[in-house]
């Protein structure tokens, strides 16, 4: 998503894991931590002048 | 290859109707058990205010299933025009609506025009208005540069086209403008059978 958003021609993208999410049932958690599933926010901007 | 479009296709078509089926199923019956968590409990989890949350309807509240918070970092501004991408019941926009004040204005996208319906309902009995669109993600039925500020709250990933709708935000921001957006990321690729599965994918 990182470079999806540099490569559209996003700039000062910024990210951070979201605390405390995680999935309701242990078994999906475990699930999602074993394909480094998370929350992310993320910030950028469009350039001016684009 | 033309095999493979149709495949993406056909598979893209079954996707949305699973996220149309689950997404109402959490704004007919919130007390309903989901594999995330949803509702205020997840709202206060994500740091939302709870003074907000008081504010706002208790259906649109009870309706969220977002995985974040993306207004903490929106830092909107009074006459801003924002375009939530996958608005639902509404929560974030009224949130954002609050933020832009009257001289704002904020529009919804969502893929369920009954979503559309039910969260300006939701402004509505708050004394604010949103515009809200039926449409696509990955086609944002509005002019380019028409938006200071997109946020969106865990719909990203559920596209099969994340470039697109990426390319899409970036069309329609108007120049100098901003996203904030929480969703979910995957730090290894996901196996054909979950990408294949519209059950697991629109989770």
């Amino acid at each position: 998503m990182f470079s999806l958003l540099e490569e559209a021609g996003f700039k000062r993208v910024k990210s951070a894991v979201v605390p405390h999410f995680s999935f309701r049932q242990q078994s999906t958690q475990d699930s999602a931590e074993a394909y480094g599933v998370k929350a992310v926010m993320m910030t950028a901007s469009k350039p001016d002048g684009n | 290859m033309h095999n493979a479009a149709d495949a993406q296709a056909s598979l893209e078509a079954v996707l949305k109707d699973e996220i149309i089926r689950m997404y109402e199923e959490v704004a007919d019956d919130p007390t309903a058990e989901f594999h995330f968590f949803h509702g205020r409990q997840a709202a206060e989890l994500f740091g939302y205010d709870p003074d907000l949350l008081d504010r706002a309807p208790v259906g649109a509240v009870n309706s969220f299933a977002g995985v974040g918070n993306p207004h903490q970092r929106a830092d909107l501004k009074p006459g801003e025009t924002v375009l939530d991408l996958g608005s639902g019941a509404g929560l974030d926009s009224i949130i954002a609506s609050w933020g832009v004040g009257s001289s704002g204005n904020v529009i919804g996208v969502d893929l369920n025009p009954n979503m559309c319906l039910k969260a300006q309902a939701h402004a509505a009995s708050t004394g604010t208005t949103m515009e809200c669109h039926e449409g696509r993600m990955e086609d944002v039925p509005l002019p380019e540069a028409s938006v200071d500020v997109v946020i969106s709250n865990g719909v990203i990933n559920l596209s099969f086209r994340k470039r697109r709708v990426v390319e899409e935000m970036f069309r329609v921001l108007k120049p100098g403008g901003r996203i904030s957006i929480t969703d979910i990321v995957s730090g290894k690729q996901l196996t054909q059978s979950i990408v294949n599965d519209p059950k697991l994918w629109a989770s």
